[in-house]
């Protein structure tokens, strides 16, 4: 059995939440692997929303831009949609709300939800939809009933029955009327996976790594971060707080760091911006902070609730003056957790600020996993022992590596300044230039130990390329996906993938690109960040970069595309018979994956 | 003991005092100092601000701090006059005042520090002025005990930058309060509070105790913050609820 991805959509506060959450728990005990995008407006009523889910037998690491089964909340949904199916596709509809429509390619399987409702009443309409959702796609009702339970749990056993009832009822409709249609799903690793999206990875890694204290201020598509850490805060002796704005979180940070607790922020490029001043504070007062920054397209308020890889320039540059910084791209939620764990150390390590860019792409969507190491993301400490620092303490000392012995304040006997000044050796203010001239250079110090950090570029895909796909953070899947699939057609194809972009890894970067056929930067942003930062720090040109900067998610579709369409190069392969197919049929072809006339 | 602050002739005074400090940056002496606070409850927290740092670019912080009322005291170098970057008018500086950027004077209404942080229920709000050594150094040992944010707003020349408000001009007009003030009385305290011109009150404004952030902030009654462990078997559990 195939890959089915199936699209949940509705109007904002519809329920498709309700229903998307219920259906991949389930995917994901049962041992399906999934891959799931949100796509949401940034409204809190109304407007279109959805969730496209892709599952499988195997790991998935990006989204799909095709449906097999459109399950439509509202009349919209079809008509937005209809474009995307796949020939043949189902649409699971309310047959009084929603009409079917002409579409060669799709069957309209109408569920009866008002006369399926408990009491008549709507608010059970989300699981009777639940249960001919997982009644079409072949799926056991009985796991489903825990879910449910848990779900509706906690709004008493009453409602919890009748939620139940509503899902039976939906999936003996589509058992009793439409067996034909019901699909198999693959079976899966036939144990239960994690499920885990973006920002529970984050946030998770951060506590791993030792995370105490975090303060930001609310801004999408960051928030989910702050919300999973605050959840968990007080169980974990975390202390979480909701700042007046990103100048006070940043600084807030820093106080909290400064006084030995590890600190981290969560912001979106707006918020950023305000933080600037705080970020070069840390610089200079080299002071241990992890900054998440989860990009939305900009200029200013931009898109809100979509996904871009625009702020590399600003993160790899901000803060006035000069100082040493990490600048982290996971490229899975995986990836994702294992590098929050490590910037937490790594902040600590080197008394730097450690960024951390994920885009909404990354935070919302859920992915499956067989499991997390945690010896991979052990909380390592770099604060110093009191009893070992010589006194007078300097907390500045000038060291061989640049890295100064940290007490937090209250160490006996020590008195622990931080200055945003030029300061001697002890923190205090000085102007004297060769105290400028060194403690610029102890701050550059730190770069040589930071260089030799792991989280460095890793290579996917065939041995002897001659084509070189390179990109950085979330365009991880797609791009994966796209060397599968140039590959599986008789390509020659490779990905390179950034994790770490400051201290750019210039030794691997170039031992990866010298010399290769055609290379060619795949990014979220309309002026190739990524390309222009290859080219500065390896003086390597790369090819005419593959760019998306609609605040869509990249899929691997829309890499192969873009590549025959902008490149010099020519597609050997013709790319997959089926998709040839679907392109001489139409019907199912949405604009962004129809493959290119100029084949 | 930890001692916070921005940027100022004022804020440079943790460079002078042999303990614990935090200079940061201008307008921005509050949130590390919460920060500080909530990551080490332990720590006794001071402030130490000028009028443009702590209202004017603070301004928000100041508000929000007021409210948060974080245990730490909070003492405020009021010259009435941007000192440091040779004197501009500050958010304290009085109507009609004339500046190298305010040639004609400046409109802007003076900002009432002592009105907002009373409104704002700020448990201990005084005032003192610089001259008088002993009764500013007893206000800030009561803004020490209070529990919460304390804030003293002390009224102080600028020899150089402020040729109005000099000593002498406080000296006619400052005078200390009496036991016939009730400080725990609301609404005394911010009549009290706009007095301003021919005579200005020194003393507390406002004293009525209520609970602070540590205090009403649930698990930072033990173990401070900064020296917890999250413990491998946390880290499982939460791992756990994502099956
Ligand atoms: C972000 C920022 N803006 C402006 C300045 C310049 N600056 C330094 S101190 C100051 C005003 C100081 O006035 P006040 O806080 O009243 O302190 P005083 O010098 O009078 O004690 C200004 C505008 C700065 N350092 N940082
Ligand atoms: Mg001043």
């Amino acid at each position: 059995m195939q890959d089915v991805a199936i699209t949940i959509g509705g109007a904002a506060g519809q329920g498709l939440v309700t229903i998307s959450d219920m259906l991949l728990k389930l995917l994901s005990r049962t041992g399906r692997h999934v891959f799931a995008i949100q796509d949401y407006m940034s409204r809190v009523r109304g407007g279109h929303n959805f969730m496209r889910i892709r599952i499988s037998g195997e790991r998935k690491f990006a989204n799909t831009e095709k449906t097999n089964i459109l399950v439509a909340l509202d009349q919209r949904t079809v008509v937005e949609h209809l474009e995307s199916l796949e020939d043949p596709a189902l649409v699971l509809h309310d047959t009084e709300t929603v009409g079917p429509v002409d579409a060669a390619c799709a069957t309209f399987v109408g569920i009866p939800i008002s006369a399926s409702v408990p009491d008549g009443n709507k608010v059970f309409g989300n699981s009777v939809a639940f249960g001919a959702v997982i009644s079409i796609l072949g799926l056991d009702l009985e796991p489903a009933k825990e879910i449910i339970s848990q779900h509706f749990g906690g709004k008493g056993r009453e409602a919890v029955e009748k939620n139940l009832r509503a899902a039976a009822k939906g999936y003996a409709h589509i058992k009793s009327d439409h067996a034909e249609l019901i699909l198999r799903l693959p079976d899966g690793i036939k144990k239960p996976a994690m499920l885990i999206n973006g920002a529970e990875a984050l946030g998770l890694g951060m506590i791993a790594g030792g995370l105490r204290f975090i303060s930001a201020y609310p801004m999408s598509p960051s928030t989910s971060i702050f919300n999973y850490v605050t959840r968990h805060a007080g169980k974990l002796g975390i202390l979480s707080e909701q700042a007046e704005d990103e100048i006070a979180s940043v600084n807030m940070a820093l106080g909290a760091s400064a006084a030995g607790a590890r600190a981290a922020t969560t912001t979106s490029g707006g918020g950023l911006d305000l933080m600037a001043e705080g970020i070069s504070l840390a610089g200079i007062s080299e002071t241990p902070v992890v900054i998440n920054n989860i990009q939305r397209p900009g200029p200013a308020t931009g898109q809100p609730t979509r996904t871009a890889q625009e702020d590399l320039d600003l993160v790899l540059n901000m803060g006035h003056g000069e100082f040493p910084r990490f600048v982290f791209a996971p490229g899975t939620a995986e990836e994702a957790f294992y590098t929050a764990a490590g910037a937490m150390n790594l902040a600590d390590k080197y008394q730097v600020p450690v960024f951390i860019l994920g885009d909404q792409l990354l935070v919302d969507s859920y992915t499956t996993l067989p499991g997390l190491d945690l010896e991979k993301a052990k909380y390592q400490g770099h604060l110093a022992d009191p009893a070992k620092v010589a006194r007078p303490y300097k907390r500045y000392l000038l060291t061989p590596d640049g890295v100064s012995p940290r007490l937090p304040y209250g160490a006996e006997g020590a008195r622990v300044m931080f200055d945003s000044h030029l300061h001697d050796e002890t923190g205090l203010i000085t102007e004297e230039p060769a105290m400028a001239k060194k403690m610029t250079e102890k701050r550059f110090l730190k770069l040589r130990g930071m260089s030799r950090e792991p989280f460095r570029p890793v290579r996917y895909g065939h041995k002897k390329p001659e084509m070189s796909l390179v990109c950085w953070g979330s365009t991880y899947g797609a791009v994966r996906e796209a060397v599968d699939l140039l590959n599986a057609g008789g390509a020659r194809a490779e990905m390179i993938h950034f994790n770490r972009l400051s201290p750019f890894p210039v030794r691997e970067a170039v031992a990866l690109l010298r010399g290769k056929k055609s290379v060619r930067v795949v990014e979220g942003n309309h002026s190739s960040q990524l390309g222009r930062l290859i080219a500065r720090e390896t003086s390597i040109k790369t090819g005419e970069s593959v760019l998306r900067y609609d605040g869509r998610p990249f899929t691997a579709s829309y890499v192969i595309e873009n590549l025959k369409r902008v490149g010099k190069w020519k597609l050997k392969m013709s790319f997959s018979s089926k998709a040839k197919r679907r392109g001489a049929r139409g019907a199912a072809t949405s604009a962004s994956s129809r493959p290119s006339k100029r084949r | 003991m930890l001692l916070v602050s921005g940027i100022g002739q004022a804020a440079k005074l943790p460079h002078y005092i042999m303990t614990n400090g935090f200079n940061g940056l201008h307008g921005r002496a509050l949130p590390p100092a919460f920060g500080a606070k909530a990551a080490n409850h332990r720590l006794t927290v001071i402030v130490a601000s000028g009028d443009g740092d702590m209202y004017g670019e603070g301004g928000n912080h100041f508000i929000h701090n007021v409210r948060r009322n974080i245990e730490m005291t909070v003492i405020v170098h009021d010259n009435q006059i941007y000192g440091l970057t040779k004197g501009q008018a500050s958010p304290t500086t009085a109507k009609g005042v004339k500046t190298a950027l305010q040639p004609e004077g400046v409109v802007l209404t003076p900002f009432n520090p002592l009105a907002v942080a009373i409104s704002l229920d700020a448990p201990f709000v005084a005032r003192s002025f610089s001259a008088e050594i002993d009764f500013t150094a007893d206000l800030i040992l009561k803004a020490m005990d209070a529990k919460g944010f304390a804030l003293i707003d002390v009224l102080q020349p600028c020899v150089s930058f402020n040729k109005i408000n000099t000593a002498q001009w406080y000296r006619e007009r400052a005078y200390k309060l009496g036991p016939e003030h009730d400080p725990t009385d609301k609404a005394r305290a911010l009549e009290k509070a706009f007095e301003w011109g021919e005579k200005i009150p020194l003393g507390i404004i406002y004293d009525k105790p209520r609970p602070g952030y540590v205090e009403q902030t649930v698990g930072l009654d033990s173990e401070p913050i900064f020296s917890r462990i999250t413990k491998t078997a946390d880290v499982e559990e939460l791992v756990g609820g994502l099956y």
